[in-house]
């Protein structure tokens, strides 16, 4: 067995462990499972049509256990999902700062027995908790007639998602420099990832929505639950189980469950290689350049999938899909700048994760040029981790523009979203498709390179306090100060404050978009798109050349 | 080339920078292959960080470590399962028994059950923790835990172990038996990198050391060697059974005789300092004789390890001052 399983098990499971924390797991079961089980199944209290009377209907066994199995995965969910996962980022951390990680990674195991054993060793009471809750899930099933083959398709997206939190809270604590703070950022990252990331799936970007157990549960599980209760069958159950029915990626449709799994194996795929470099040696950045790319690649691949739907036909999935509607070009123009927008955020927050992490700082560049020259090598090879990584975020950029123009071109050819009506009533219903400017195309391009050559500048010239200090103030600064303009001023300023917005891309690459699209502005603004592009570009240009110039001709320490 | 040639832990240039600041510069020494060596210096001197240089755990900015040829930058691993690595504060599983806590590393390192029962059995009774296996961890002193460390460093029977302020939490017993358990371990071929401010411990416990500064190595070799470096002077300690002739008036025709200085204001122990060899101290030793001078001691002094620690640290300040 897995000596950190092993010491898991001793650790944590010792006698007055199994009896103290099976009792709290069969208290807080049994009370919540049963409230629910008899609480569902007594018949339910309805007004008889034409008179004043109240009749309860036939009590139901299974409804009774349909209406509990839901609590039960609740449960279920916060022994694994809730305590494991804080379990294993602070027992990570603190054995990062105690020193007691140090002495796992001298010993010859393969890192990934390591990552196993944390990862199954630490939680290992948790698992008890979990185990004590089986006989309730069996009675829900038999008494509930539930499907076994959709609930294990959601005990499989369950486990796959544990694992994923996990291995989260696992990789935090081993990649924070600070150990006091990998806790806390674990938990955050978690929350993030996993709460508040999905809610970018409501913009169209359906990937996103499925990190989690929700889309199976409300897609696969939730139509049987609620089948027998025709009754209590609330129109919000309708609209979830609507909700998470098959996924739009690319011209076909998956399955939420299939899709879920495939989103989880690809996280666990790239915590997998990070926590693996990093129980190798703590020195290593998380990613490679080569394994970084390889992230960015099927994050750019993924975006595109997601969105393709929406820009080739104007089907979106989420909220944005639920509220979109194309019989208003003016709406659908506005939603399209918005859905980009969103692209471009995502991926320059990218390309800022992957700078700060593929990167390398004065020192590790340093230690690569000396080693070099031990080696004898005329130059540090282009994929090592200490190599200046000008050509990686070029390469990122690039990706990200050609996704950008393979989707425009779509919003373009499917003629949905660039149309002009003539004066007459026949032409509103045969619109003349617009041309977009190729500088639509250009231009966001000169942007997310100069954005992605600054950033990896600053992240070589600077340590990490100096980077994100420099990103931070770049970035967030402008957005919040031109905010509080907004308010402060109204339309008063526009121009200023459109400049002044631009310096952050995120708000810049909207500016941009609209000066090239047939969106009607008022003619007193007409020229403010184009002076904060101007701005935006203009500053990141000159940042990205400065910095560049300053990077190369940085003395020799 | 064969092993016994090469040192068992070469470090050469080794540099080692957190962020701007230098912790460790240009530090170059060798450790022979069952020896123990000592580094001693002042705090932040380096230390710590060249043992995890060595130990893997931190990456050197510059420079070359070696552990019996084998490179520690390039193969990681193969280094790792040369090493055992004792930290400054024992850390330890709190709630693993003390058996339980050596029997998880034995685990680690790939021995098989039986083997893993018997090495544990022997590594608790080596450091004397027999009666405490059964115990939790934390339950343990500090000293304790310092303890049931070295018996879990030691289960994997590592021919190289680095030790970091290994007495630091010991009572003066413990003390004398990691003395002797760790010139044992070095006679039975163990290699051992020791850091220590109790420098009057690696006085009998070093064959070599290593005085460090400011992330440099000022002095390094057998305390003979340095004290040699340090000081040309030898003293030899002189003590008579009365007050009698001035032996600094007897000695001044051998000129190898740098000074000599009365300890007390008895008049009968003085301290001599000389440049000269045995024979020279045997030639002292006749002419105090035949002057009539009651010896009744004559003992070279030996170089502590303590004094030569604080001769450096003077040489510095002044170096400083200057």
């Amino acid at each position: 067995m897995n000596p950190l399983i092993l010491r898991g098990l001793c650790e944590r499971l010792r006698p007055k462990h199994l009896v103290a924390a099976g009792l709290f797991s069969l208290i807080i079961c049994s009370t919540i499972y049963l409230t629910a089980y008899f609480n569902g199944s007594q018949g339910e209290w309805r007004l008889v049509e034409g008179t004043d009377e109240w009749q309860q209907s036939e009590s139901s066994p299974v409804d009774g256990a349909r209406k509990a199995f839901t609590w039960l995965l609740g449960l279920q969910g916060f022994f694994l999902m809730f305590l494991g996962t804080g379990r294993v980022a602070s027992i990570t951390a603190e054995e990062k700062e105690s020193g007691l990680l140090d002495y796992q990674r001298m010993t010859p195991m393969n890192p990934f027995s390591k990552i196993t054993g944390y990862l199954f060793g630490v939680p290992v009471r948790e698992y008890y908790m979990f185990a004590l809750t089986l006989p309730f899930l069996l009675h829900c099933i038999v008494t509930g007639e539930l499907s076994l083959e959709n609930v294990l398709h959601l005990y499989f997206v369950f486990f796959s998602s544990v694992a994923l939190y996990h291995l989260t809270a696992h990789v935090i604590g081993l990649v924070v420099p600070k150990p006091r703070a990998a806790s806390w950022v674990s938990r955050i990252v978690v929350l993030g990832l996993y709460f508040f990331l999905p809610i970018f799936g409501q913009a169209g970007i359906s990937f996103l929505s499925f990190l989690t157990i929700l889309p199976t549960y409300f897609g696969k599980v939730l139509p049987e639950l609620t089948a027998l209760e025709s009754t209590s069958y609330r129109s919000w159950e309708n609209e979830l189980v609507d909700f998470w029915q098959n996924v739009p990626f690319f011209t076909t449709e998956i399955s939420p469950s299939l899709f879920t799994l495939i989103m989880q194996g690809l996280i666990l795929t790239a915590l997998l290689v990070t926590a693996h470099r990093k129980w190798r040696n703590d020195a290593l950045p998380a990613f490679s350049k080569p394994s970084g790319l390889i992230v960015f690649v099927v994050f750019q691949f993924l975006l595109l999938g997601s969105l393709w739907p929406f820009f080739a036909e104007g089907k979106a999935s989420g909220l944005l899909g639920e509220n979109f509607s194309l019989e208003d070009t003016r709406e659908g123009l506005f939603i399209l700048l918005f859905v980009q927008s969103v692209y471009f955020g995502l991926s320059l927050l990218g390309i800022l994760t992957l700078v700060n992490t593929c990167c390398p700082d004065r020192h590790l560049h340093l230690k690569g040029k000396q080693r070099a020259q031990r080696l004898g090598l005329p130059a540090i090879p282009r994929l090592a981790d200490e190599s200046r990584g000008t050509w990686f975020v070029l390469v990122l950029g690039a990706m990200v523009c050609a996704v950008h123009a393979v989707l425009l071109s779509l919003a373009q050819d499917s003629a949905l979203f660039f149309v002009a009506y003539g004066s007459n009533w026949e032409s509103l219903l045969d619109p003349t498709p617009v041309q977009v400017s190729p500088l639509a195309y250009l231009l966001p391009a000169v942007l997310v390179l100069s954005c992605a050559t600054y950033l990896q500048a600053a992240r070589e010239l600077w340590f990490s306090l100096g980077f994100w200090g420099f990103a931070g103030l770049l970035w967030i600064t402008p957005m919040l100060a031109s905010l509080v303009l907004l308010v402060g001023w109204g339309t008063d300023h526009l121009d200023a404050i459109a400049a002044l917005s631009s310096l952050c891309p995120i708000l810049c690459l909207p500016q941009v978009l609209t000066c090239h699209y047939p969106i009607p502005i008022p003619q007193e603004y007409v020229d403010t798109p184009a002076l904060g592009a101007f701005a935006g570009i203009g500053v990141a240009t000159c940042l990205a050349f400065f910095l560049s110039v300053r990077l190369y001709r940085r003395p020799k320490p | 080339m064969p092993s016994f040639r090469l040192p068992m832990i070469s470090v050469q240039d080794l540099k080692i920078h957190y962020g701007d600041f230098v912790a460790v510069d240009r530090l170059s020494f060798e450790v022979r292959k069952g020896s123990v060596y000592g580094l001693i210096g002042p705090n932040g001197a380096g230390k710590t960080t060249t043992i995890k240089a060595i130990a893997t755990l931190i990456e050197p900015t510059f420079g070359e470590i070696t552990l019996d040829g084998t490179s520690v930058l390039h193969e990681p691993e193969q280094a790792r399962r040369m090493l055992g690595y004792m930290p400054d504060f024992p850390p330890v599983y709190d709630d693993l028994r003390v058996e339980e806590f050596c029997d998880l590393f034995a685990h680690a390192y790939g021995l098989d059950p039986v083997r893993r029962k018997e090495k544990v059995s022997e590594c608790l009774g080596l450091t004397g923790l027999t009666d405490k296996r059964k115990d939790l961890c934390k339950t343990l002193s500090r000293g304790m835990k310092q303890r049931a460390l070295l018996a879990k460093t030691l289960v994997h029977d590592p021919p190289v172990m680095l030790l970091d302020e290994p007495a630091a939490n010991l009572d003066p017993k413990a003390r004398i038996d990691l003395r002797n358990l760790l010139r044992k371990l070095a006679s039975d071929g163990k290699t051992i990198l020791v850091s220590s401010h109790v420098l009057t411990e690696l006085q009998d416990l070093c064959d070599a050391i290593g005085i460090m500064k400011q992330g440099q190595m000022v002095h390094s070799g057998t305390i003979e060697e340095i004290a040699e470096k340090t000081s040309p002077d030898k003293i030899v300690l002189l003590e008579f059974a009365s007050p009698g002739p001035e032996p600094g008036t007897i000695l001044s025709p051998l000129d190898f005789v740098s000074s000599v200085d009365a300890l007390d204001e008895s008049g009968t122990k003085y301290e001599v300092a000389h440049t000269g060899t045995k024979d020279d101290e045997s030639r002292m030793i006749t002419l105090l004789v035949e002057k009539r001078a009651r010896v009744c001691r004559f003992q070279p002094k030996q170089s502590k390890v303590e004094d030569l620690f604080l001769q450096v640290e003077s040489e510095e300040e002044g170096g400083e001052e200057k």
